[in-house]
């Protein structure tokens, strides 16, 4: 394993691959620095651009833009006190204040630290798992890779901050797509509706560019003209420049927070499709319940702002485990990469890394080396961050959105694949405004083909149902996805009484009157 | 009816027709189930989920004062249904008009109808960066990345 990875690494360090890998991390530290702008959209307007490059090119690339967009959220974050994307929420609580009492470098330096680290820790896991878990997938039979997709669906469902119910129904809404147009077993037509291009079925690249950007889009675009938050910014000639070596001694007197908080970064990066911003939230309410002084928390502590920045970063690792080791994208932006990968014909899951070990631990490398890359470009950025923020969305959106009918064009050089983007754009929209979370749909999109193709080999393997609940492996994923459910149904109820409860002591008590 | 219901209710009636039309797909010889057997599971499934988001809602709001509107600024559907207009006359014309005619359209008319320009300095550069950002996708994805971009049938371009 040490050598592959020494050599991995040998090889990404050569300059076709760290032009890639540096670009994408500007790009992602730009993209996600600018508010409105996620890390998804961001990698999904520079596919197209890896479509001409060599599979470890594009991915270096894409794994530049997912490492340098999880941190450059942090710039806005705490210069401006707006989140630049869903995974740097928490970062302002105690970087924007940290910020405005006249720290902005500390708070700044804090943050890009403890994403190093974290993003670091979540390296060693990635590589360390990977290879088992996909030694321990080669076991698994059809049974084994239906229950597992049963329970990456039913795991996301539960997770959506949205009902479980709403959340179910979105992952089944992303499966009825994909039984509209072939059957994958036979290729014979279904449910074509009439129309002569689902006869090829549905690719989910256009529809996950539909659905999260174009949609995504239309969401910022109904708050133009709206009422804005007055971003009240830091002394724009404040100084940024801090002592490393002080910074640094300030995050090795927290080992178990940043431990801990990487853990839970990777532990929600594994769930599939359950992003950074999940990570973020959750890490940073462990801080506080752990701190002896939860009191300090949104004041501008550096406690917060060590575990939102550390767990989002650690986050990507844990998304890349789940897409390298099984196949299942960790989150949207793995499964961009998930698309690139078959558009260059490779197929991710349990043989991936045997199979294309070059890639696999090129992937690896390119991981490692983002994060001092990231540094460097943040210690780079960091001051011009301001301007890029102004840059009006009234500009961007519409090169964005050109960018995104490439994207979906270039596929297979087909306007069907944009006719695709149109309609998922309104349909997501849609769900988004009826308050179905995406996250599910689009696993269910990606899913829905393998979860079909496993049942029927299962049954015209051996008919008898009872397998999938009798063997073990099988079994067990099974069971773990009524247990999913049942952990969101009670979680649900338990968070609904304690907000009766909450609701019961702000009313006033008029008993006495 | 609720938010919820309505969901529930185009949800519920989108997969009743679909489970409808897997009545006819015929069986393949070679397998124990035919092309309609997980169609039917999913939409099944489906159906049940949404009439039960529908029941729930309709439950949920029985006896219960109608929710007050919430003040404030409210969402800007009008410029929603603006972009969504531009943006789908641009996807049909680009068979037509061609990438660089129609993306360059486009790229005038988009931030034109998100913020209308209040000067000659803002139509310069709205004028310009449709100009240079067309260029630039055009050189970039046809002669660097092989992309061979939409050429349109009326204009050649």
């Amino acid at each position: 394993m040490y050598e592959l990875l020494a050599a991995g690494i040998a090889n990404v360090a050569q300059v076709k691959y760290l032009v890639p890998l540096m670009i994408g991390t500007v790009v992602g530290v730009v993209g996600g620095a600018l508010p409105g702008v996620t890390i998804t959209m961001t990698i999904i307007v520079a596919l197209p651009f890896t479509f001409g490059l060599d599979p470890l090119q594009g991915l270096s690339a894409m794994i530049g833009i997912y490492v340098g967009g999880s941190a450059g959220g942090l710039v806005t974050a705490t210069l401006l006190g707006i989140p630049g994307t869903p995974s740097s929420l928490t970062t302002t609580f105690d970087g924007f204040p940290m910020a405005r009492k006249g720290e902005p470098g500390r708070a700044l330096w804090l943050g890009i630290w403890a994403s190093f680290f974290g993003g670091l820790l979540g390296g060693v896991f990635l590589i360390a798992t990977t290879g088992p878990l996909a030694a321990f997938a080669l076991r698994f039979g059809p049974w084994e890779y239906f229950a597992l997709f049963v329970l990456a669906l039913s795991m996301v469902a539960g997770l959506a901050e949205a009902s479980l119910l709403k959340g179910l129904l979105a992952g089944m809404i992303g499966l009825v797509v994909t039984v509209l147009g072939t059957d994958p077993m036979m290729g014979a037509p279904r449910l074509t509706l009439g129309i002569e291009f689902l006869e090829g079925g549905i690719a989910f690249l256009p529809v996950l560019i539909g659905v999260f950007a174009f949609a995504q889009i239309m969401a910022d675009v109904e708050k133009i003209g709206g009422a804005r938050g007055a971003a009240q910014a830091v002394d724009a000639t404040a100084k940024l420049t801090v002592s490393h070596l002080k910074l640094l001694g300030e995050l090795v007197r927290r080992p178990f927070l940043l431990l801990w908080s990487s853990l839970i970064g990777v532990w929600i990066g594994v769930l599939p499709a359950v992003g950074g911003s999940a990570a973020n939230m959750m890490a940073y309410d462990q801080a506080k319940k752990f701190s002896r002084r939860p009191e300090a928390f949104g004041k501008g502590t550096p406690e917060g702002i060590i575990a939102a920045e550390s767990s989002n970063n650690a986050n990507v690792g844990g998304s890349l485990v789940t897409i390298m080791a099984f196949g299942i994208p960790g989150d949207a932006v793995t499964a961009v990469m998930l698309g690139a990968l078959t558009i260059h014909g490779i197929q991710s899951g349990p043989l991936f890394i045997s199979q294309q070990p070059t890639l696999a631990y090129g992937i690896f490398a390119a991981y490692l080396i983002a994060h001092p890359l990231m540094v460097i470009v943040m210690a780079i950025f960091a001051r011009f961050a301001l301007k890029i923020v102004t840059v009006p969305k009234s500009m961007l959106f519409p090169v964005v959105l050109v960018l995104c009918v490439i994207g979906a064009y270039a596929l297979g050089n087909t306007m069907a694949n944009v006719y695709v983007l149109l309609a998922f754009g309104v349909l997501g929209y849609l769900m988004f405004k009826a308050g179905l979370p995406l996250a599910p749909f689009i696993l269910g999109v990606i899913l829905g083909d393998q979860i079909e193709v496993n049942l029927i080999r299962a049954i015209m393997t051996d008919p008898d149902p009872w397998l999938f609940v009798t063997r073990p492996i099988s079994g067990g994923l099974l069971g773990a996805s009524v247990a999913s459910v049942a952990f969101a149904l009670w979680q649900h109820r338990r968070s609904q009484a304690r907000e009766r409860a909450r609701v019961d002591a702000a009313a006033p008590d008029t008993t006495d009157s | 009816m609720g938010r919820d219901a309505i969901t529930g209710l185009v949800v519920l009636a989108a997969s009743l027709v679909l489970l409808g039309l897997t009545v006819g797909l015929e069986r393949h010889p070679m397998l124990p189930v035919g092309p309609g057997f997980y169609p039917r599971i999913v939409l099944g499934v489906t159906a049940g989920a949404a009439l039960l988001l529908l029941a729930l809602d309709l439950v949920s709001r029985r006896g219960r004062a109608p929710a007050a509107r919430r003040s404030g600024p409210g969402a800007n559907y009008a410029l929603v249904a603006i972009t969504y207009g531009i943006f789908t006359a641009y996807v049909l014309a680009l068979p037509w008009l061609g990438f660089r005619v129609a993306t360059f359209a486009f790229l005038v008319a988009m931030p034109v109808a998100l913020e209308p320009p209040r000067d000659a300095r803002r139509w310069v550069t709205v004028l310009v960066l449709a100009a240079v950002a067309t260029a630039a996708t055009y050189y970039a994805f046809e002669r660097y990345l092989y992309v061979l971009l939409p050429r349109g049938t009326w204009t050649g371009l």
